[in-house]
């Protein structure tokens, strides 16, 4: 398998107190591979790390790389331009831009862009091209039309921030044919989610814990290990185990 | 008509060269062309009654709409210089008859490099159970220096509606102060909306004033200004809440980008019954940084993305 993403012993700081502690993760060329972990583990952390995001432009240590391209300290559209993207756990909200104009913004370089599809897709009729991506769209509404970008965008590597969270998607099978319809054209998707029925829908998954990937392989197995673990940890619920 | 033909030609020049759209001329939508003192075009529309007088610096006009009116295509307005002028002035008289429904489309139009003062009075009455909706959009030239003195005094009468957009979209936006002014009466309502971008040092003031006179009635005053580079902006939003049950709401939102900028939202709201409501929201900042960051991380640059955030903003 083709490396695409190559996290290399990635430590990070802020104000001095430390959130990732040396993460090293390998995504695949191709792959949906889903990161998994408790509340405060560094999951989004690491995400807008790879993306930029913020403050966010190089980690305290480490490097993390894109193909050949070493991304430390890169802005976010060069970042972009390279073939990555983020979609937000909670998207952002734009006055008096219409939902087909955000996604021709989004998929102005793609060739095969078709709105309307990108649209079916996350479940929304084509009428959803002339509302506007502000708070007449509810939350998942909003977040429908967030995932419907990348598909327009058809990035190289899309990382999703929680995809389910705030969407009341009617089964399992409407994610996981989501992110196949992604996959199936050319989109490596990294996802993070602390559900691990989730990330069952993965090729491959990690575990993170406490600012570290503690395990990456089968996502059932992983997803075992979360549930079974990661509720009753010590480190994050104390009270739990009687730790202190 | 051969002189007129002549003036049309070069506002169709000049205006088009700074972002009016070419179909306005091409397909003949003005209703009323003015271009300094001179009419150049002018077309009756249906139900429309109107009377325009040239004057020593530009045009009084009185309209009529005739009680039930209901036109589907906008009235369509153009005052404009399309030349060297030392001062504009227009006064306006609008009276929207009982039931009358109608939206009037107002283009300023400011040639590229030329410098004059230009001042606009507009009075609207909004009858009885009549719609009336007034958009006034202006362009300059990015070298235009415009002094823009506006005032609007409107009444709006019980169970109507009227709503005011003033836009600048395309140049600088010169020295601009717009005051806009209504009373509104039993379950009236009235929308004021103004969205602008000042440049360089450009001093952009607008002064909201809502008196919600009328048992139930409501308005609305929203703002959206850009400032850039050395810009000063300053907004002042004021409704009264003097009626039982009226309902009031002022929103601004000022954005500044540029250390020099000068940005001032003073939202007063006052309320004299019980039973009256009326809040405010004013923000004064930077562009959101989550949608730049969403934008870029779709590929724009941080420019690009800034300018579609405006654009949307100013739409």
């Amino acid at each position: 398998m083709e490396p695409i993403l190559t996290v290399n012993n990635v430590k990070l700081s802020l104000d001095e107190k430390p959130i990732l502690k040396g993460v090293n993760l390998i995504i695949n060329k191709g792959e949906i591979h889903a990161i998994l972990g408790p509340n405060g583990a560094g999951k989004s952390t690491l995400a807008n790390l790879i993306m930029g995001i913020g403050d966010l432009k190089s980690p305290t240590e480490g490097e993390i790389i894109f193909k050949d391209k070493i991304l430390n300290g890169l802005e976010i559209s060069e970042r972009a331009k390279l073939g990555i993207t983020l979609a937000w756990q909670e998207p952002a909200r734009f006055e008096g831009i219409t939902v087909e104009e955000y996604l021709k913004l989004a998929g102005r370089n793609n060739p095969d862009l078709d709105v309307e599809e990108c649209l079916k897709f996350v479940g929304l009729d084509s009428s959803y091209l002339f509302r506007y991506v502000d708070d007449t769209l509810s939350g998942g509404e909003r977040k429908r039309v967030e995932l419907a970008s990348i598909l327009a965008m058809k990035p190289e590597l899309a990382i999703l921030d929680e995809p389910d969270s705030g969407i009341d998607f009617a089964s399992m099978e409407d994610i996981a044919r989501m992110l196949k319809t992604m996959k199936d054209r050319g989109t490596t998707i990294l996802m993070i989610t602390h559900r691990e029925e989730i990330a069952e829908i993965s090729d491959r998954a990690s575990l993170m814990c406490d600012g570290r990937v503690i395990q990456t392989g089968n996502p059932k197995e992983v997803g075992e290990k979360f549930k079974n673990m990661c509720i009753t940890c010590e480190v994050k619920n104390p009270q739990l185990v009687g730790g202190k | 008509m051969a002189i007129a033909k002549n003036l049309l030609n070069i506002a169709k020049k000049e205006f088009t060269k700074i972002g009016l759209p070419e179909e306005l001329f091409t397909k003949n939508k003005f209703n009323l062309l003015v271009d300094r003192n001179k009419i150049v075009t002018k077309y009756p529309a249906p139900g429309v009654r109107s009377e325009v007088i040239e004057t020593p610096t530009g045009v009084k006009t009185k309209v009529y709409i005739e009680p039930g009116t209901k036109l589907e295509e906008p009235v369509t307005l153009c005052f404009g210089a399309a030349g060297r002028t030392d001062l504009q002035t227009t006064e306006s008289e609008i009276i929207v008859g009982e039931g009358a429904d109608v939206k009037f489309q107002v283009y300023g139009a400011m040639a590229e490099g030329i410098k004059l003062k230009h001042t606009a009075k507009t009075k609207i009455v909004v009858e009885k159970n009549a719609k009336f909706v007034f958009i006034d959009v202006h362009y300059n030239g990015e070298n235009t220096l415009v002094d823009l003195e506006t005032e609007t005094d409107a009444y709006v009468g019980e169970n109507a509606y009227f709503k005011s957009v003033f836009k600048q979209i395309k140049g600088r936006a010169g020295k601009v102060r717009v005051n806009l002014k209504a009373r509104v009466d039993r379950k009236g309502v009235v929308v004021f909306e103004t969205k602008m971008i000042g440049k360089k040092d450009d001093e952009i003031k607008v002064e909201d004033i809502i008196y919600l006179d009328g048992e139930e009635s409501r308005g609305i005053s929203k703002s959206r200004i850009i400032a850039v580079d050395q810009a000063k902006a300053e907004f002042i939003g004021e409704t009264y809440g003097n009626a039982p049950r009226c309902r009031g709401h002022i929103d601004c939102s000022e954005i500044i980008r540029g250390k020099d900028v000068v940005v001032k939202a003073v939202p007063v709201v006052v309320v004299r019954d019980e039973t009256a409501k009326v809040t405010h929201e004013a923000a004064i900042g930077s562009i959101d940084k989550k949608q730049l960051e969403t934008l870029m991380a779709r590929g724009l640059t941080e420019d690009e993305a800034v300018d579609v955030i405006v654009q949307g903003m100013l739409r």
